[in-house]
């Protein structure tokens, strides 16, 4: 019996490339597959929650005009989110001139039956709480490994640094956030 | 709480967030914004050089004030002909003075230094002498 024909999903370099010759469905693609992932590391590091949608546009809107200097030196999607966190430091500082509630500080949705979200939600938000008190490299570092779970070798080719010393920021920060997150 | 409880939190953070997201309309958008939008990349590139040749402006401004403004500066003998109408003799010492029209004379030549009568050698000069000497060829 025959098999179906299974056509592989384009690699991102390919659809990267595609986009840099005009195909405008080649960057919606690249959309779909990042933008997940992307509002998840947006929220982790403290973007409110009703910005979240506004700041992966952004972010995406960035990377793609600035997709020249994409090298390949780590995978789209972990520039994606070095990007993402530039975005939202832009985001924080003008929220701050504003004067408006930065960040972290934003009412999160918490409708619904309490007990729901009890625990969880309890230690999530004090995690959320602990990482605005780190500095921005340990808690990109810490989010782009524990949440997104990547190498070292990758967080460090997006952050030009070395696999060593995003290690070492790694565990300042599991350290300083234990500290901060007790139950 | 240990590592693995703070990891498996880390692992829940935005899922919310992320599972809210209207993934095609942001695709629709996102591609909208890249077509409207093609022309504000080159209006950051044009502000970001403003910005830095505003910088060097200031600069290169602030460095010639400050050159101005600070006193006492002896570059060197090559300097001391430039200038000698703008500073004021008296505030040489007599072996910058001598470094002054040594440079002069090799810049004029060595027989039009007007070197006052009975002397033959800049160094037998004192500090008056050399002074006269150097007012004498201001004009």
């Amino acid at each position: 019996m025959a098999q179906p024909h299974m056509v592989p999903a384009p690699h991102d370099t390919a659809l990267i490339a595609a986009w840099q010759a005009g195909d405008e469905q080649a960057a919606a693609e690249l959309v779909r597959r990042h933008a997940r992932p992307l509002a998840r590391f947006l929220a982790g590091a403290g973007a409110p929650d009703a910005d979240v949608d506004d700041l992966v546009q952004e972010t995406f809107i960035r990377a793609f005009r600035s997709v020249d200097r994409f090298r390949g030196q780590c995978q789209f999607r972990t520039w994606l989110l070095t990007i993402g966190g530039n975005v939202l430091k832009d985001f924080g500082r003008r929220a701050a001139r504003r004067k408006v509630v930065p960040l972290d500080e934003a009412v999160r949705d918490v409708t619904g039956d309490p007990h729901e979200h009890a625990e969880a939600s309890e230690a999530e938000a004090l995690l959320v709480a602990g990482l605005k008190e780190l500095p921005r490299l340990q808690r990109e570092v810490f989010l782009l490994r524990a949440q997104q779970g990547l190498e070292y070798e990758e967080i460090a080719a997006a952050l030009a640094t070395t696999p060593g010393a995003a290690r070492v920021h790694y565990h300042h920060a599991v350290r300083r956030l234990k500290e901060i997150v007790k139950p | 709480m240990n590592s693995e409880r703070l990891e498996s939190l880390a692992k829940r953070l935005g899922t919310e967030a992320a599972a809210r997201l209207n993934v095609e309309a942001t695709a629709r958008t996102i591609v909208e914004r890249l077509r409207d939008e093609p022309a504000r990349r080159t209006v950051w590139v044009q502000q970001t050089w403003l910005r830095i040749a505003a910088a060097l402006v200031l600069v290169l401004g602030g460095t010639v004030v400050a050159s101005r403004l600070s006193p006492g500066r002896r570059p060197g003998v090559s300097t001391h002909a430039t200038h000698l109408v703008a500073d004021d003799l008296n505030d040489l010492s007599t072996d910058e003075l001598r470094d002054v029209l040594t440079a002069f004379d090799e810049m004029i030549g060595s027989d039009s230094v007007a070197v006052p009568e009975g002397s033959t050698d800049l160094h037998e000069l004192d500090a008056q002498q050399l002074r006269a000497v150097l007012r004498s060829l201001e004009g």
